[in-house]
């Protein structure tokens, strides 16, 4: 089956939402679940925010509905966004999200996921509980150089 | 009843006109229900709950070694099924890649078991998109000596591959004549990989396993480029060769890989049609082959290699026939039993055709497992649970066969692991056919059949 050709073709599918948003998934812990997040550049005299070694530095927005009351879903009390590095060695807290928008920061990584999940404590500074939105933000989607397909039929 | 023999006017060769059963008409798509006679299905499992159940499927071949593996494609998890009690298959190791949640991608692929000395193991084919944790990962590789204990399965290596993030879709493990184990895997790049899996289960510095790479000579520069799709590995007995036939965008190619370190090109199968080559199975003697490509309507065709194998003849472009289950859809993966060949024909379910005559390939079985809305299958994106809307790529997709007793297991995507038997298909051996005893199945302990190492026991 031409799977490898479908997989790379949803990567150029993917939202039609702009590049500084990300579409956010659910799981089967909350499947109802919905979201959405856009990243705004954290505050910054210059415009643009970056950190000291040269990173954006943004602000995320997330807009989320039809969660479900935390308890509902075992033993916890919030729902708290991470940050995570692609290989997910790196977790990042920003804060606690409710129904409805709510602004954190900040998203330092080059190519992060967001992930939403449950937890029991509010202040978790590490997360246990499950998934129950994430996301990739637009910058996890560029592709290697080597395996852009307009390059695959240069000679190696 | 269906079969088709509706030569495919889109190719209109003459000589695929005289294959397949003549004169057959398809049934209604919503009349696919069951099987002929001389398939008896022997077990049915709904291995998953979702939308998408399998992909590939592997067996063991060992006696007492009664297992089968399910690659559980957009689930990312393989399921290791003891198929002692034939009639009732039982779930004995079940793993699944780290939070599975936050991975984005078609998932597991395509499995192989091998053995090194006493222990068997498993390899696992992966494919996660850039952006998905996990893109760099192409296999994971399993130490399942201890099965049907699952506290003794250990994983023993995952095989990375950041130069191309995508993993691999389809690997074939490979006894080669050296003695060594080999994996060859497909990859983004117009190669394929050659790992030395002695070297993975037992070496820790993972820049020593990659030793080779076989270049794909048909690019197909129109949609920029592309690798192999599938291959399959052989040993020649005639010629004392071993020999990767390679399926990829742009058709088809043969390799000298006797030395794996630096293949050597042998020749290519091109033409009007095969620029999306999906599979390339060759007889146990390499004198013919069967390939697919894939897109609806187009049949599996037959090839006769004489001319290229032992001639000079350096491209092939004209099958000598072509068999399909139903010409309206497409048929996918194939195991070739010479003369016999198992194919898993997507909505078409279970099939076997024989090739006693190559030139005229005669039905010999089917089970539809399928059961799904025509046209309906996998497609779009994992956002919308990659639901296809005009798409013939669901149902069957792997099939495997054991040769000390001709048990058929398949993997449907739609309704999970299948168990047949075929009327009179009670095994396999090259030998009584007058062949070599070559096919996808391994001797791990002796190497090739008829390599001069054969009888020098494992490694």
């Amino acid at each position: 089956m031409k799977l490898a050709v479908v997989a790379a073709g949803a990567l150029l599918i993917g939202s039609a939402l702009g590049p500084y948003d990300i579409d956010l998934f659910a799981t089967a812990k909350a499947p109802a679940a919905q979201g959405h997040a856009r990243l705004v550049f954290a505050q910054s005299p210059f415009g643009v925010a970056v950190t000291e070694d040269g990173h954006a530095s943004y602000d995320v927005q997330i807009t989320a509905s039809s969660l479900p009351a935390p308890a509902s879903l075992g033993r916890y009390t919030a729902y708290v966004v991470w940050v995570t590095s692609t290989d997910l060695s790196e977790w990042h807290r920003l804060g606690v999200v409710t129904n409805g928008t709510t602004t954190l920061g900040q998203a330092e990584l080059n190519k992060f996921l967001l992930v939403i999940t449950a937890e029991a404590d509010s202040a978790a500074t590490a997360h246990a509980g499950p998934t129950i939105l994430h996301g990739t933000s637009p910058s996890g989607w560029l592709q290697s150089f080597l395996t852009h397909p307009l390059f695959r039929g240069i000679a190696q | 009843m269906y079969r088709s023999l509706v030569v495919l006017a889109l190719f209109g060769a003459v000589s695929v006109a005289e294959a397949q059963d003549p004169g057959m008409t398809v049934p209604r798509f919503d009349q696919k229900h069951g099987g002929s006679k001389s398939m008896h299905m022997i077990a049915h499992v709904v291995n998953h709950p979702g939308a998408w159940k399998a992909a590939d499927i592997e067996m063991e071949q060992d006696p007492g070694r009664p297992y089968v593996y399910v690659c559980g494609f957009t689930n990312f998890d393989t399921q290791v099924y003891d198929v002692r009690d034939e009639a009732h298959p039982k779930l004995v190791y079940h793993w699944t890649i780290e939070n599975p949640e936050l991975h984005r991608g078609i998932g597991a692929m395509d499995g192989k078991y091998f053995k090194i000395g006493p222990k068997y193991y498993y390899v696992q084919s992966l494919q996660f998109m850039q952006g998905s944790p996990d893109a760099d990962l192409g296999a994971v590789v399993f130490d399942v000596t201890g099965l049907p204990d699952s506290t003794k399965v250990k994983e023993v290596a995952r095989i990375r591959y950041p130069e191309a993030p995508g993993g691999f879709h389809n690997i074939f493990a490979y006894k080669h004549s050296d003695g060594r184990v080999l994996l060859f895997t497909t990859v983004g790049e117009t190669k394929a990989l050659v790992y030395d899996l002695g070297k993975v289960v037992s070496d820790t510095n993972a820049a020593d396993w990659l030793i080779g790479a076989v270049p794909n000579p048909t690019p197909f520069r129109q949609i920029g480029g592309g690798g192999y799709h599938d291959f399959y590995v052989g040993y020649d007995a005639a010629t004392h060769q071993d020999k990767f036939y390679g399926a990829g965008l742009g058709g088809y190619s043969v390799w000298d890989v006797t030395h794996p370190e630096s293949p050597t090109q042998l020749f290519t199968v091109t033409g009007l049609g095969f620029d999306i080559a999906h599979t390339f199975t060759p007889s146990p003697d390499g004198r013919y082959a069967v390939t697919e490509t894939e897109y609806e309507y187009t049949p599996l065709r037959i090839w006769d290699l004489a001319s290229a194998q032992h001639d000079s003849t350096q491209n092939l472009d004209l099958a000598i026939s072509a068999w399909t289950a139903d010409w309206r859809d497409l048929s996918h993966n194939h195991e070739v039993r010479w003369p016999y060949v198992f194919v898993s024909a997507y909505e078409d379910g279970m099939q076997v055709f024989d090739l006693k005559d190559p030139k005229n390939p005669h039905t010999d079985g089917w089970w539809y497992t399928c059961e799904c809305t025509h046209g309906l299958g996998f497609g779009g994106n994992p956002n919308n649970g990659w639901q296809g809307t005009n798409s013939v790529e669901q149902g069957a997709f792997g099939v495997d066969v054991r040769n000390r007793d001709g048990l058929i297991v398949l993997s449907d995507m739609r309704t999970g692991l299948w168990l047949f038997r075929l009327d009179g298909f009670k095994g396999w051996n090259g030998h009584d056919y007058g062949m070599p005893n070559i096919s996808s199945v391994q001797d791990y302990d002796h190497g090739p059949d008829g390599s001069p190492h054969a009888a020098g026991g494992g490694q």
